[in-house]
């Protein structure tokens, strides 16, 4: 080890010092303030720390892999985690509760974030999903006030420890086959263990699919997503649907196509099934959602089947235009969920009735700013023209076609022509004569909003910067 | 994304490797892998069905033990020590121990007598009764099943804090994350309760 693996390790690194330093001074004076001040500086050097980083890229031990891809999505998920802490804040901690231990929880969440999106190896992938995971359980949890979050945590841990142990016989199985933990070791590998023995490949394969399957919720592993999303505090659930199921993709990515796992035909259908199930499963439940957490829940099982179908394309084309495609729509994905959830944040109440989509009812006579960026959300989802969203699937049926996966691209339209009704129905909702003034917005507020709203709009209109600067990773 | 190693042959290292080294297992070993997974399962549909929870936690502290034994007869047997002193010692233990506490007073008495009973015991002795026997017939044999190839403690350490450093401070992590957690869980129940006290005095 020499100081450039160290440099490679800045993000990582920050993080960590971040976590003890939390630690320490709430062993001096426990002030909330000031620990969410910590936790802020600790982010913004963490994300400069990962642009530093892209000068030392190389594997760091046999765990990670430091490279411009990953670094990437490093930034990404850490820029994506302020935005949470800021939601948060002003959001669900009201005064004179103690709540500093949501700030460490936050940090250590991101910390197994980071260290999933660079794993490179079984045991890194394992650890990084348990510390995001158990993290994550509390947080959810965290309100002291009312049943629905701690339902949400239950249902959320059971499910998790399910699909954990999942993974676990798959890594067991699969290194029983390969001899080998590191994605490239099974890469190199593979060919010959299938060769021996074909069946403890593809089930040990099969089971990792299908834990990392719980955690992405593609149907039918979907069954917790939306009581766990409406249960959650709002800025948690945003931080779930982007950094937590933005992470587990990339690593199911480095693990797909590291391990050379692509070649087999019979993964490549197992995932098939679950993609076009997650499409129409998805889009189908949100036709009849009333509450908009659970909208959006249904809405991000639909749009990781759609991701699904990058994935199975390197099984025919060029690795490097998938993980633009893959890259694109992650990014498109995370920004355009951000917008939505910072916009219910700020706009319904933490209750079951606050966040019914009729609540949302003359949003654009009272609060324009934020109904705009909501609307501009909703089409990005949709997939309209001029967002990022369009753009996103733009690659994705590029890629499609490149590799005639016709069925799946059937499967894209149909789901995104139902997903037309449910995302409008919302957009109809803000537009109805305003009946109850809900809560006036703030300046902070309405900067997020347009932020939020101008990154996708910018992504869907004017790509060519972000495609180019795709091109050097 | 990278598709060859910078350093090659990095990612490979990996110093337990039992396939390549061991080759081709005994026929008493599977013989031996074989009842000795029998008694796993066995005694972990036991703990699943037994809807009294000590019955069910002396069943699975008898499945912690038949996994030791298995991992002493593929040649691990520091794991093997491992999983007893943690899993069935440690932890369940401690989880009996907190249960029989909560029995306090003349029920509790009654109900701990009722748990001597044969009736409880029986099932999961019997089973300890057959890993005994088959680790007393692998440790006396001296060129026994697990000669060939051990990991030893050494190996263990050397690898925990060579090439997965970096596991063990995530692992550190990670417990902070649980101690931290279930700090906050448990705490709000806490106060609860000592609320209450206070509100009858």
């Amino acid at each position: 080890m020499n100081a450039s693996v160290f440099y490679a390790m800045t993000p990582i690194l920050v993080l960590s010092g971040t976590a003890m330093a939390l630690m320490i001074q709430a062993s001096i004076k426990r002030d909330h303030k000031v620990a969410s001040i910590i936790v802020a500086i600790g982010l913004i050097l963490s994300l400069l720390g990962s642009y530093y980083a892209s000068n030392f890229t190389q594997p760091v031990t046999v765990l990670l892999q430091v490279d411009n891809w990953s670094l990437f999505f490093t930034g990404l998920i850490i820029a994506a985690s302020l935005i949470i802490l800021s939601l948060s804040l002003k959001t669900f901690l009201p005064e004179g509760e103690r709540k500093e231990e949501y700030y460490l929880l936050l940090i250590l969440s991101v910390l197994g974030a980071v260290v999933l999106i660079q794993s490179s190896h079984m045991v890194s992938l394992l650890l990084g999903m348990e510390l995001m995971g158990v993290a994550l359980y509390v947080m959810i949890a965290f309100p002291e006030r009312g049943d629905l979050p701690l339902e949400g945590a239950i249902k959320y841990l059971v499910l998790s420890a399910c699909a954990s142990a999942m993974l676990l016989y798959g890594f067991a199985l699969i290194y029983a086959a390969t001899g080998s933990l590191s994605y490239i070791g099974i890469g190199a590998e593979v060919a010959r263990a299938y060769e021996q023995n074909p069946v403890l490949v593809l089930a040990g394969s099969a089971m990792v699919l299908a834990g990392i399957g719980f955690k992405l919720s593609v149907a039918p592993f979907h069954m917790w997503t939306p009581d766990v999303y409406e249960g959650a505090p709002t800025a948690v659930t945003g931080f779930l649907a982007t950094v937590s199921k933005g992470a587990v993709f990339v690593a199911l990515t480095r693990f797909y196509i590291d391990g050379n796992l692509y070649q087999y035909a019979g993964l490549t259908a197992a995932l098939a099934v679950l993609a076009i199930a997650s499409m129409l499963i998805g889009n189908w439940l949100a036709l009849r959602q009333e509450n908009i957490k659970r909208l959006l829940a249904y809405s991000s099982i639909a749009h990781f089947g759609y991701l699904l179908i990058a994935l199975i394309a390197c099984a025919h084309i060029d690795i490097q235009l998938v993980s633009q495609s893959i890259t694109f729509y992650l990014t498109a994905y995370i920004v355009t969920t951000l917008a939505a959830f910072a916009v219910v944040s700020s706009v319904a109440e933490e209750d079951v009735r606050g966040q019914e989509i009729q609540a949302l009812e003359g949003l654009f006579w009272y609060r324009p700013l934020e109904a705009s960026a909501l609307t501009v959300a909703m089409l990005s989802l949709a997939g309209i023209p001029l967002t990022a969203g369009f753009m996103a699937k733009f690659f994705v049926i590029t890629v499609g076609v490149q590799s005639h996966l016709w069925v799946l691209l059937a499967a894209l339209i149909v789901g995104s022509a139902v997903a037309i009704y449910y995302y409008l129905r919302v957009i109809f909702a803000m537009s109805k004569p305003c009946k109850v003034k809900g809560k006036a917005s703030t300046g902070f507020d309405r900067t997020l909003a347009i932020i939020l709203m101008a990154c996708v709009l910018l992504l869907g209109s004017w790509p060519q910067p972000f495609i180019a600067y795709m091109g050097t990773l | 994304m990278r598709k060859d190693p910078l350093i090659p042959g990095v990612y490979c290292h990996d110093l337990i490797q039992f396939n390549n080294r061991s080759g081709v297992l005994s026929m008493l070993e599977i013989v031996f892998f074989y009842i000795a997974s029998l008694v796993a399962l066995i005694a972990t549909v036991m703990a699943m069905t037994r809807a009294n929870a000590i019955h069910a936690l002396i069943y699975l502290i008898v499945s912690l033990l038949a996994v030791a034994v298995i991992f002493f007869l593929i040649g691990a047997p520091f794991a093997a020590a491992l999983e007893i002193v943690i899993y069935a010692g440690a932890i369940m233990v401690l989880f009996v121990f907190v249960i029989m506490m909560l029995n306090l007073g003349e029920k509790g008495d009654k109900q701990e007598r009722q748990w001597l009973s044969p009736s409880v015991w029986v099932g999961p002795a019997l089973l300890s009764i057959v890993l005994l026997a088959e680790l007393l017939f692998i440790i006396s044999d001296v060129n026994g099943p697990v000669s060939t190839s051990s990991v030893s403690p050494k190996a263990v350490g050397l690898s925990l804090f060579g090439p997965y450093v970096l596991a063990v401070e995530i692992s550190a992590m990670l417990l902070l994350a649980g101690l931290v957690g279930s700090f906050h869980l448990g705490r709000r129940y806490l106060e609860r309760d000592y609320g209450d006290e206070r509100g009858k005095e």
